[in-house]
């Protein structure tokens, strides 16, 4: 009994712990894109609150917090309130998975723990792609349940534009999940140490350099950013999706776009960029003399790697402007699922000819 | 070609040298933003503000209530009420004078309109209010305007008789018209 307790007051920890994290970054990053932008666009981003305008964030979760909530009228009452909901939670629960740090375990009263690694499922990636899913319901439910056209539009078009691209996310995904033989990310990060020519992107038996310029493609598009910004577009759709939406939901919705954000650039950096590994082999506080702070060093490449990551969505979105609709789906189906297919049958030929 | 095409489509040229753009742009930080109420712009000497009604130095009105720019305005914010000087039947003012400047334009033609430079535009245009009916301006309030835009102000004429109107002070080097 007390060990399970134990064990439960230590999660509970670790998910606090990691929400917070996960919400605080959401907070950098509404300041840090309004600011990289302004400063591609010889502009200064928001100046006022604060020194350098660094406050922001805390003036914006202000407004939004104490915004009137309105349900405009016709709307269903019920998804109307839930779909926020349901754009959120998948978004934060997919960070259940995620291994920020060495998969070393510490012994606490007794029992091990594993700081770093929330739960190491062993269907990882698969658990991440199926709750990454029901984030579309959200964004869908949002859209029709609003009563407005505009918002019914959005809807439409996420919901064609997320399975398409989740597609092709998905067989990006397969060929890292080939070389590794594992769906766990503890596992295949593990699998990644030893330099940067181990990392699944430049790997030996066939680089997976095409999957993660797929990826990279799928995952803007995933997470409605620019260019693939199509259901919220603002010179068509108003707003798309949460036209009708104020107050905290809003900001709910707006947590989960940033949320996914954060979570695939997590993906990105696990599958591809090896992880919590550093670029030499082994860890220069290791060879210094002291192992037991290697985690240090560890964790803070996985964060290098994940803000480097998160840096390119803020540049493309700075540079590139809005596509087509047809151009997106044309692109998605005819360019992109091509290249993931014969990723995925020369990385199994050579996965085969050279088993690990 | 078509090769050295197809090279930079796969290879997403475009979209690397529209990125090099932003990244040189960030790296070479130099805004052009103005943080505008911490700092102004500076004004052309030509810059049209607010309007303003005019004095001369011994504090009398200017304006002579010719309704030459109400006439002119375009967008009929002008309203000139005229009537003759109380006690001084041979001279006339403007009894009272409105301006509604929520419809002002801004393009100065009334102010080439008045034959006694009665009008001025000012430098102000910081105006913005909570309520329309304040930008309703009776002429004390345009008054009062020209007063603290403009602190020097034209001599009185010697040259006018009380009794004589004297218009077109500006043209008085030209030669008179023949009849």
């Amino acid at each position: 009994m007390f060990e399970l307790g134990v064990k439960v007051a230590f999660s509970l920890a670790q998910i606090t712990v990691v929400f917070g994290i996960v919400l605080l970054t959401v907070m950098f990053l509404t300041l840090a894109e309004r600011k990289v932008i302004g400063w591609m666009q010889d502009r200064m981003g928001p100046m006022e609150v604060g020194p350098y305008g660094i406050l922001q964030p805390i003036a914006d979760g202000l407004k939004l917090f104490f915004k009137e909530d309105i349900i405009p009228a016709g709307a269903n009452k019920f998804l109307f309130s839930l779909a926020p909901i349901l754009a959120l939670v998948p978004a934060l629960i997919g960070f259940a998975v995620i291994p920020f740090g060495p998969n070393q375990t510490v012994e606490l009263f007794g029992i091990q723990f594993k700081p770093f690694v929330i739960s190491d499922v062993n269907i990882g990636i698969l658990y991440i792609l199926a709750f990454t899913s029901i984030g579309a319901y959200g964004v869908i439910l949002g859209g029709w349940a609003s009563n407005s056209k505009y918002s019914l539009l959005g809807g439409l078009r996420s919901a064609a534009q997320v399975i398409s691209y989740e597609l092709n996310v998905g067989l990006a995904i397969v060929g890292v999940l080939l070389l590794a033989g594992s769906l766990s990310l503890v596992t295949i990060t593990e699998a990644q140490a030893g330099g940067f020519w181990h990392w699944y992107i430049f790997a030996f038996p066939f680089p997976q350099i095409f999957a993660f310029v797929v990826y990279v493609i799928s995952a803007v598009a995933e997470t409605n950013r620019v260019p693939f910004d199509l259901p919220e577009a603002e010179s068509e759709l108003v707003a798309g999706f949460f036209t009708e939406y104020s107050g905290m939901r809003f900001a709910f919705f707006f947590i989960a776009e940033y949320a996914n954000m954060i979570l695939v650039s997590c993906i990105a950096a696990a599958l591809f960029l090896g992880g919590w590994n550093a670029p030499y082999p082994g860890t220069v506080i290791a060879r210094l003399g002291y192992p037991d702070y290697a985690w240090v060093e560890q964790v803070v490449w996985f964060a290098t790697k994940v803000y480097v990551f998160l840096f390119l969505f803020f540049w493309l979105r700075a540079t590139l402007p809005r596509l087509r609709y047809d151009q997106l789906m044309r692109f998605g189906w005819k360019v992109m699922l091509p290249i993931a297919l014969g990723n995925i049958l020369v990385t199994s030929i050579a996965a085969y000819l050279f088993p690990r | 070609m078509k090769f050295k095409a197809w090279i930079k489509t796969i290879t997403f040229y475009e979209i690397l040298v529209g990125m090099g753009a932003t990244i040189k742009h960030l790296l070479r930080y130099k805004p052009i933003t103005l943080q505008y109420p911490h700092e102004k712009r500076t004004l052309p000497d030509s810059y049209r503000g607010m309007l303003a009604l005019l004095r001369y130095d011994d504090g009398t009105e200017k304006c002579v209530g010719c309704d030459l720019c109400e006439a002119a305005c375009p967008s009929r914010v002008i309203r000139v009420i005229s009537s003759e000087v109380p006690g001084e039947p041979t001279k006339r003012h403007a009894k009272e004078y409105y301006m509604d400047m929520t419809r002002c334009l801004f393009c100065g033609l009334c102010v080439d309109a008045c034959p006694v430079d009665a009008l001025g535009m000012t430098r102000e245009y910081e105006w913005a209010v909570y309520d329309k009916r304040q930008l309703l301006l009776n002429k004390q309030q345009l008054l009062a305007i020209g007063d603290r835009s403009f602190p020097v102000r034209e001599k009185r004429l010697e040259l006018q008789h009380p009794n004589v109107a004297f218009f077109n002070v500006a043209f008085s080097y030209m030669p008179p018209k023949e009849k």
